[in-house]
């Protein structure tokens, strides 16, 4: 017969006589005791040994007992004392015999109460006699002190007298012991042998059904592995998705198209004046290389510059600015993503639109710009406008107030705002979902009829924007951009960042 | 954005609101787009505002904002001005590009305290935004007491009560006050407008010298912009002008725009009587900047005279507070707004705003209100302008949102769930996704890769190119992502390996398309480990084109990236979208690697269906 190790340890080692406790049989194998009473719960679902369960009492001195067997009990001092008074012969005064015997507080009543009660004389009115007969050597009480301080069993009744002055704790627990069956004995006399402890599960053992006869060896489950190397969606990536879910969810529509394009359509379609500081090389990445589109839409074109030249409306105003072909013409990297709201109102991109409609994209801009701790090149811009018949300020400000709360920021605040594109204009500001502050959320409004006349459009179109990095580093905590955007990253500040969902 | 330093104090004496702390003034601000962004070192407000009410740019105008704001205003204010005493010649020397000249005196103004410091910021914030950097609109303000007039009369003969424009009450109703030539004047005004005169004229940059501002040399107008720090700040403006921009009085040259002014008339706290002059590249934007001063210097006490701007062909009398109008419909604010008010509460919210009104009703058709707009204002161009002043009269915080009952289907772009779907598969492969810089420079993009621009090979097209980059690092945009997968395992020696990176970005070339630029996404992938070969960039590829289901070919090809005979093309459904292979060693070493790379990179478009 074959038997696991720890299993053919444990029936080596009991006895078919006498039970033995599983603590002992832990100490003669060498094993942990909850290996030893795993290994007896399975013999004895072999049929190999009897497991049987006793209830043991364990007896402990307190604090107040310990310092008893020391000091000797206060009754047994107290009767000492008296005998040194003469209160054998004559009643003596209490009080001399309490300082006599060096008792005071609680212990004086301890000691008055137990004198009696043990027959070790009288008390009456304050005088204090003594029995001549009475023997605190074999005080009982006394004894068992010593012998719970040595391990013997006592007698229960005194057991219980300690118990009750709160001189001994008794803990009871189960006891399992182990003693061989007759089969256990048959077994042993024919002979067992222990099975081989297995490191690893194999595909073999599972195909030959060896892996029922195997010991599987122990391992340290709480030691850490080594981590593997495993790919992770990029933050600022899953933070995009994240919002493409949100607005997806909204209703919006997604929009694309291309980062390198015209000025028309970046700034001019924009009713941004030509002459506007931000379209300064100074703000935006014109490229010189190409540095002119071949065409722009004809017509669209002259009803643009009509609108920055005449204005729109009965009694509009255009700007005072100077307005050429020549600089519309010109290629930059996109600014903002607005330039995609613009060809997708005009038509450009995917025909006509009818409201209502929702649009949106999260997509790169560029800025010319020194790459700091919070500025970067280039970055996401999530962009997003609402076209439909009759749109009110109330419409904006309840659709942004949805969008962020998806994100945590709640109680935004609308701050009037310029832009040249829109009117009324908002910056949108939130509290930190971390920090309390408040801070800029994005930039919102709706757009002037200088933007959307020029492209056909008669309803109204409320549009915001906001940099991606922005709300990550808000839902994130982080405080360097560069450490998550472009080459500069560190690959195991990727691996370690929390997973956006 | 503008910032702009204003003094609590001086805001609550402005104001008469002695009793608003610090902190309700904030929130009043922030309720005019003023945001609070810190205090100054002398315990002043930093207010950063959009650049739309360049009016606010000083604390007469923060001011004059609240008082209506406040309800201690309402309705237009135009200030009363006194006839012409002074003319500015326009010679025809001026240079053709800075023609036009405008300005105004202004008497009796007390300037201690913080006045001065507060027109001096006034003037640079208005230089820095509607004066375009001083390019479109330059300021100069004089002691006029130091300006000789050719044909000056003595102080005494100066006309003393104000004339009076035609309507009196310009706060309670609309003026009708449009001309502002000198015919409309009569006879008297035009003689006094004739007794003192100083002329706007070019000079030769080497020719006539003066004392500037903060030197105590005299030096011609060119040395001034070589060898004076604002000359030498503002010299650009200058550089393709012939004969520079002067004004002269009869004592000589006094003051240079746009550059700077003589140190002769310089203003000082106790200067009680000015000359403001602008010079510029258009009439309106110097009227309108003119017109924000002389508010500003109405505020301070000062009493606006007239000055005639003699052009060759044309006589003008400015400064010009002709007042703009515009209709606006009931309807309109209701509906932009989302509230419903009545014509009493628009015609309040209006006069609030600073803004004369008169309502139309029309009946059927609803009402109309005729809105006059006071001569400093520069952002209204059409009625939603005046919508949004209502709206920020009533208090835009005071709306309650309101999700929009609007119904509409999204969804994302088929690029957009592809690219998603790639790079769930690179990940689910073990690959750390990367989300690199599109800008580069050359030196990342094509040497450092053993690559050169033009070649036909991936990477190899021309780049879209920055014209003026503020940083070497970035200065065109990639044509392929590889080297940025590179820079960045250079950037990560010290990090554990494997780091197999993945990229599913953006890469652009130069081509004959409408913009010249031709943009792609693109999907480069890289093994990076100790013993990383080429099958290992060729599962992966394996994998995609099964998980993808397009049929995956790699012929034999040379990249300079890669190792020769260890480089094939990635050929998917027949066309050629890529590279895969061994990256070069002699790229590794450059890129301080220690552990071989196999990569790949494909348009990501061969994927699609």
């Amino acid at each position: 017969m074959e038997l696991p190790q720890r299993e053919l340890a444990v029936l080596e080692a009991a006895s078919a006589d006498e039970p033995t406790p599983i603590a002992a049989l832990a100490s003669a194998t060498g094993q942990k005791p909850e290996t030893v009473t795993g290994a007896a719960f399975d013999l004895e679902e072999r049929g190999l040994v009897a497991v049987t369960e006793d209830t043991v009492a364990d007896v402990e001195l307190t604090d107040e007992g310990e310092r008893y067997r020391a000091d000797g009990l206060p009754e047994v001092r107290l009767y000492a004392a008296a005998l040194d008074a003469g209160a054998d012969e004559a009643p003596v005064s209490m009080g001399a015999v309490l300082g006599a015997a060096d008792l005071e507080g609680p212990e004086v009543d301890i000691a008055l109460s137990n004198y009696a009660r043990k027959g070790y004389g009288e008390i009456a009115s304050g005088d204090l006699s003594a029995d001549p007969t009475a023997d605190p050597e074999s005080d009982a009480e006394a004894a068992a002190l010593d012998r719970i301080a040595d391990g013997d069993p006592i007698d229960d009744d005194v057991r219980e007298t300690l118990e009750r002055r709160d001189l001994v704790v008794v803990n009871e627990r189960t006891v399992r012991s182990v003693a061989l069956t007759d089969d256990g004995v048959d077994a042993l006399m024919a002979g067992v042998e222990a099975t081989e402890a297995v490191g690893q599960l194999t595909p073999e053992m599972l195909a030959s059904g060896e892996w029922a006869d195997v010991e599987f060896a122990d391992y340290n489950v709480e030691a850490d592995a080594e981590t593997p190397s495993s790919g992770k969606t990029h933050v600022l990536r899953a933070t995009a998705e994240r919002v493409k879910d949100v607005l997806v969810g909204m209703g919006f529509e997604e929009m694309e198209g291309p980062h390198a394009d015209s000025e028309f359509w970046i700034n001019d379609a924009l009713f941004m004046p030509q002459d506007h500081p931000a379209r300064t090389h100074w703000d935006q990445f014109a490229l010189s290389e190409p540095s002119e589109v071949d065409d722009l839409p004809a017509d669209l074109l002259e009803r643009v510059e009509s609108a920055h030249r005449e204005g729109v409306g009965r009694d509009g105003d255009g700007y005072h600015s100077p307005w050429t072909e020549e600089m519309a013409r010109g290629v930059d990297l996109r600014g903002h993503t607005t330039s995609l709201s613009m060809r997708y109102l005009s038509g450009e991109a995917v025909g006509d639109l009818e409201p209502p409609q929702r649009y949106f994209s999260v997509e790169k801009v560029y800025r010319n710009d020194t790459l700091d701790a919070t500025h970067l090149l280039e970055f996401f811009q999530i962009e997003g406008w609402v076209m439909a018949e009759d749109l009110s300020v109330r419409d904006l400000m309840g659709t942004f107030t949805e969008f962020y709360s998806q994100f945590g920021i709640e109680d935004v605040r609308f701050k009037p705002h310029y832009n040249p594109y829109t009117e009324p204009s908002f910056e949108l500001f939130g509290t930190h979902p971390r920090t309390g502050e408040v801070i800029e959320i994005g930039n919102s409004g709706l757009f002037r009829p200088e933007v959307l006349e020029p492209l056909g459009v008669d309803c109204d179109v409320m549009a915001w924007g906001l940099a991606l990095e922005r709300l990550l580093m808000l839902t994130h905590g982080f405080e360097d951009i560069r450490d998550v955007h472009g080459t500069l990253a560190d690959i195991d500040f990727l691996r370690d960042t929390e997973v956006v969902y | 954005m503008p910032v702009v330093d204003v003094d609590p104090d001086e805001l609550r004496e402005l104001t008469g609101h002695e009793e608003k702390s610090d902190d309700e003034l904030k929130d009043d601000l922030f309720g005019l787009g003023l945001e609070f962004e810190g205090m100054s070192e002398d315990g002043e407000f930093q207010l950063e505002f959009a650049p739309d009410r360049l009016d606010r740019l000083s604390v007469e105008g923060v001011a004059r904002s609240l008082r209506y704001q406040y309800g201690d205003a309402s309705g237009i204010y135009v200030p009363d001005t006194n006839d012409a005493e002074w003319t500015i010649e326009v010679d025809e020397s001026v240079p053709d590009e800075r023609p036009y000249v405008t300005g105004a005196i202004v008497r009796g103004v007390d300037l201690s305290g913080g006045a001065l410091e507060s027109l001096i910021q006034l003037q640079e914030k208005l230089h820095a935004t509607m004066g375009r950097k001083r390019a479109k609109g330059a300021i100069g303000i004089h002691d006029l007491t130091m300006i000789k007039g050719r044909s000056a009369r003595s102080a005494d003969e100066r006309v003393s009560s104000p004339k009076r424009r035609p309507a009196d009450d310009r706060a309670a109703e609309p003026r009708d006050d449009g001309g502002t030539a000198t015919e409309s004047h009569d006879p008297d005004a035009t003689d006094a407008a004739a007794s003192n005169s100083i002329t706007y004229r070019g000079v030769d940059p080497n020719g006539d010298t003066f004392v500037p501002l903060d030197d105590d040399a005299e030096r011609t107008p060119a040395a001034v912009l070589t060898e004076h720090p604002t000359g030498e700040q503002y010299a650009d403006l200058l550089t393709d002008y012939e004969r520079y921009p002067a004004i002269y009085d009869d004592l000589g040259l006094f003051s240079f725009p746009p550059v700077i002014n003589g140190r002769r008339t310089e203003v000082t706290e106790d200067s009680r009587d000015l000359l403001v002059e602008l010079t510029g590249t258009d009439q309106w934007t110097i009227d309108r900047m003119c017109n924000i001063i002389c508010y500003a210097l109405d505020a301070r006490g000062g009493t606006i005279e007239d000055v005639t701007v003699s052009y060759l062909d044309l006589d003008v009398e400015k400064p010009d507070f002709e007042t703009d109008e515009k209709v606006v419909t009931h309807e309109r604010i209701e509906s932009t707004l989302g509230i419903d008010l009545t014509e009493d509460d628009v015609l309040d919210l209006l006069g609030r705003a600073g803004l004369g009104a008169e309502s139309e009703d029309w009946g059927e058709q609803g009402t109309d209100y005729v809105v006059e707009i006071p001569p400093y204002r520069t952002d209204v161009l059409h009625p939603v302008d005046v919508v949004d002043d209502v709206g920020r009269a009533y208090g835009f915080n005071d709306l309650v949102p309101r999700y929009p009952d609007v119904s509409t289907v999204g969804g994302r772009t088929e690029r957009s769930r592809l690219e998603r779907a790639v790079r769930e598969t690179l990940v689910g492969l073990g690959h750390q996704d990367l989300l690199n810089f599109h800008l580069t420079n050359e030196a990342e993009n094509y040497d450092r890769m053993g690559l050169s621009a033009g070649s036909d090979v991936v990477g190899g097209g021309e780049p879209a190119t920055i014209a003026e980059p503020y940083s070497e690092d970035y200065t065109i945009v990639r044509t392929w992502a590889l080297p940025s997968l590179v820079a960045l395992l250079e950037n990560n020696t010290h990090r554990a390996y494997p780091q197999d990176v993945a990229e599913v970005g953006f890469a652009a070339e130069r081509d004959d398309s409408n913009t010249g630029v031709a943009e792609r996404r693109t999907v480069a992938g890289a093994v990076v480990r100790h013993d990383a070969s080429y099958e290992d960039a060729k599962a992966r590829l394996q994998v995609i084109a099964r998980d993808f289901d397009v049929d995956l070919e790699t012929p034999a090809t040379t990249h300079p990236s890669f190792i020769d005979g260890r480089t094939a093309s990635v050929v998917i459904d027949g066309e050629t979208v890529g590279v895969v292979g061994e990256v070069h060693p002699e790229v590794l070493v450059e890129h301080d690697l220690e552990v071989p790379v196999a990569a790949f990179e494909f348009r990501l478009d061969a994927l699609a269906d």
